[in-house]
């Protein structure tokens, strides 16, 4: 068998040809290393794992080179595995957004788990060959003749044969007559290589192989196995940085907008996303072992897509704030804390540095933001966020955010009928998760405020803003309206809907100048109402004192 | 007024001698060109586009012809003159039962397909299946979210069309010897007026089954809601016969 070093020097010998053939991506030069696999424990006899991809690092497995050695050079091998591993960062599936939506896609036809991921695999990896094969030289046909195959593989390869028009050695008794023909025929009519077409071919092909699978899936399951193991690597949530996740996490539910789609797949992925971070135990993000709170992770995804401008406002500091260190930039994040020499002059996540400040010696006013307390309705009349995408808690969330991303606090006052005990209360605090878990507690029935929850939250507190979502259905209204009539700080009001509470509530706080209020007819036009007109709302008061 | 310079601005490379050469990072793409190849699969994605263009403009004449109707109902006339219509756009046309599943899919398009009218849409498709090459036709229609009435409509003689999830109304009527297999459910009228051939439908079926059928069988795997006035032919429920037969009286909902 051919040691280590010397693979690895084929491998940094064939590297610069095959960058420059892939257009130079972004990733680290392929190691060699033991994968064990994931499937079988008798590797021995199998042929076993060839690629495994772990936060862009492809690892090579010396043993399975060994295994195909008799059948072609190692070379080869490495190049052809090279080939397909490195077309998964470039063309197919991208980012963990595209694999996300492919596997969804699949799941809507397979309605299984297990079964959606094989689809997703084996689509994944289709694409990624056919595009290798397609876009120039490459060894992928030649590895696919010396594979051992399974029935799909077979398919598959009997696919390849027909799309490619490359023999692969595969016969049609071997595919087993005319079902496998009618398979592959229908497998061949799907453009692979049209990106803006995937969702719905990804559909077709699992339509197409589904019955497959699912024979196979029995027959494993007789043999009490697991199957046989992808040579060419398998595709989870290894393959992805944290930031990519996250980053497909967001894109996910900022195109579907579907709560119930995105909690399906939280629940399919929840070991996978619990592995990397994901867990609401002591936070999303920390801690494993709890079960992730896929509506929360929902609201928080979606609500990054969104940044509201804060207008900063003078306060009384002892001292004044000096840039001290760097820390990464994400996005969301104020630009005038961004450092151009640092960054390269570039606003990129991972690139762009932000300066962070700490408060010096001295005494005087300075600009800050103050701290928020949110004040958000959850009566019978409001949409419950557990059960369809609320807008109010989206556009109480944003709100939320802007104020983290300005190192301020929030607190929460989450009311139906709060004299009856419908209402929950969350000091100020800068914990996202905490925030967001009680903005989604949904408690239904009357709407009536317990001015009097409100009052310890707002007292002494002279730099504090208040953001109200509702439908203004208070039965308390007057009271309230008096209760801000009281009060000098930045008042926010969102209701929903025109109705006469929201009327009389309009008429009676037209002269106060700190209180602003929106008038949303639509319920989705929340966020964008909200910020939008918040945006105004902060830059005129700019305007007002410069 | 300033006078316009007249030194040409040019970007200065420091030289070799300054040892700062500043090598162009896209120096090595200069001799690059992008060789297109061409594979097996190009040529397969092409013709399908083609022939669901081909049929997609049938469909759209139909619903250009059949518009003039305002309101689409099924009546006995209107089948017959839509039928008609499909056939001569449809006979034109070089296809397969792929393509036919395919363009079921393309309906739920909104995109690409101007309006669905389920009644047009489904004889559109029955004429497509009567006129395909292949003697039996596999539709895997389980996802599609609208139900297509009046499929399997005049289905011939040698002909087999599965459809693998339910149907609407009017499944198979005017069956003209065929064999039609619903994995699903079927609506109600199913089978009225067919003259011969077979229905399966492998779960359950509506009102007015086999309403005015003149021969044929229907074989039902669950519950049969409601016969029709049957003429000739049998209707059998769970391997039981029920028409002819007393078990059932023609009209009775249950």
């Amino acid at each position: 068998m051919m040691d280590e070093k010397n693979l690895q020097a084929i491998v940094e010998e064939i590297w610069p040809r095959l960058k420059k053939k892939h257009f130079y991506p972004e990733i680290p030069i392929p190691k060699l290393g033991k994968i064990p696999d994931p499937v079988r424990d008798d590797a021995e006899q199998n042929q076993g794992v060839g690629l495994e991809m772990k936060q862009k690092q492809i690892t090579i497995n010396p043993a399975f080179i060994s295994k195909m050695k008799d059948k072609m050079p190692e070379g080869q091998v490495i190049e052809a595995l090279l080939d397909h591993g490195i077309t998964h960062y470039t063309f197919c599936p991208w980012d963990f957004h595209t694999h996300l939506m492919l596997y969804a896609e699949a799941k809507k036809v397979v309605n299984d788990k297990e079964l959606a991921k094989q689809v997703a695999d084996y689509f994944i990896d289709v694409i990624a060959d056919t595009h290798c094969v397609k876009t120039g030289f490459t060894e992928i046909p030649q590895l696919h003749r010396n594979l051992i195959k399974g029935k799909v593989e077979e398919v598959i390869a009997s696919l390849y044969q027909k799309i490619w028009g490359i023999d692969l050695g595969i016969s049609r008794s071997r595919t087993t007559g005319e079902r496998h023909e009618e398979i592959v025929r229908r497998l061949a009519r799907i453009p692979y290589l049209d990106r803006s077409r995937w969702p719905e071919s990804i559909q077709k092909f699992a339509r197409s192989i589904k019955l497959l699978l699912i024979g196979e899936q029995k027959k494993q399951e007789n043999k009490g196995g697991k199957g046989e193991s992808n040579p060419q690597g398998e595709h989870d949530l290894n393959n992805y940085s944290f930031e990519e996740i996250d980053q497909g996490l967001r894109d996910y539910v900022r195109k579907t907008m579907a709560l119930s789609e995105f909690r399906d797949i939280v629940e399919d992925f929840s070991e996978e996303l619990k592995e990397v971070g994901y867990g609401m135990e002591g936070g999303m993000g920390r801690g494993r072992g709890a079960p992730i709170d896929a509506d929360i992770l929902f609201y928080m995804k979606l609500a990054e897509n969104y940044s509201i401008p804060l207008k900063k406002i003078p306060q009384e500091e002892k001292g004044s704030l000096h840039p001290h260190s760097h820390s990464p930039w994400e996005v969301g994040s104020p630009f005038q804390d961004v450092d151009i020499w640092t960054s390269f002059g570039k606003i990129m996540p991972g690139i762009t540095q932000i300066w962070r400040k700490r408060e010096g010696k001295g005494r005087g006013k300075i600009e800050g933001t103050p701290d928020c307390l949110i004040a958000i309705d959850s009566s019978g009349s409001m949409i419950n966020p557990r059960k369809n995408l609320s807008y109010a808690v989206l556009g109480a969330a944003c709100a939320t955010n802007a104020y983290l991303r300005n190192d301020s606090k929030v607190a929460v006052y989450n009311f139906s009928d709060a004299p009856m005990g419908g209402k929950d209360i969350l000091n100020f605090t800068d914990k996202r998760e905490e925030i967001y878990r009680v903005l989604c507690k949904y408690f239904g029935g009357g709407t009536a405020l317990d001015l009097e929850d409100l009052t310890p939250l707002i007292r002494g507190r002279k730099n504090l803003d208040l953001f109200i979502i509702t439908d203004m259905k208070i039965t308390n209204l007057e009271a309230l309206i008096g209760f801000l009539g009281q009060i000098q700080n930045r008042i926010t009001v969102v209701h929903i809907g025109e109705n006469p509470y929201a009327s009389r509530f309009e008429k009676a706080v037209e002269k106060k100048k700190n209180i602003n209020i929106f008038t949303v007819k639509r319920k989705e036009d929340i966020p964008h109402i909200v910020l939008g007109s918040i945006s105004e709302y902060f830059n005129f008061t700019q305007i007002k004192n410069p | 007024m300033k006078a316009a310079p007249t030194q040409n601005k040019t970007l200065a490379i420091p030289s070799d001698k300054d040892g700062l050469t500043v090598k162009n990072p896209f120096e090595e793409f200069k001799a690059f060109h992008f060789k297109k190849i061409e594979i097996p699969l190009d040529q397969i994605v092409q013709s399908t586009e083609m022939v669901m263009d081909r049929i997609r403009q049938g469909y759209e004449k139909l619903l250009e012809e059949e518009a003039k109707e305002l309101v689409w109902m099924v009546q006995y006339n209107t089948i017959i003159k839509a039928y008609e219509v499909a056939e001569r756009y449809v006979k034109e046309i070089d296809y397969s039962a792929e393509d036919i599943e395919d363009f079921c899919f393309v309906l739920e398009n909104t995109q690409k397909i101007p309006y669905l009218i389920p009644g047009p849409a489904g004889i559109y498709i029955s004429a497509l299946c009567n006129y395909v090459q292949e003697e039996e036709i596999v539709l895997k229609l389980a996802e599609l979210k609208t139900e297509i009435n009046l499929v399997g409509f005049r289905l011939p003689k040698g002909k087999r069309l599965v459809i693998e999830g339910d149907t609407g109304d009017f499944t198979g009527i005017g069956l003209e010897g065929g064999e039609l297999v619903v994995e699903g459910n079927a609506k109600n009228w199913t089978g009225a007026g067919m003259r011969g051939g077979k229905i399966l439908v492998r779960k359950n079926i509506g009102l007015h089954t086999g309403e005015w059928m003149m021969g044929g069988e229907i074989y039902v795997g669950g519950r049969v809601r409601g016969l029709g006035n049957i003429v000739e032919g049998k209707v059998f429920e769970r391997d039981k016969l029920i028409y002819p037969g007393k078990v059932r009286y023609p009209n009775l909902y249950y």
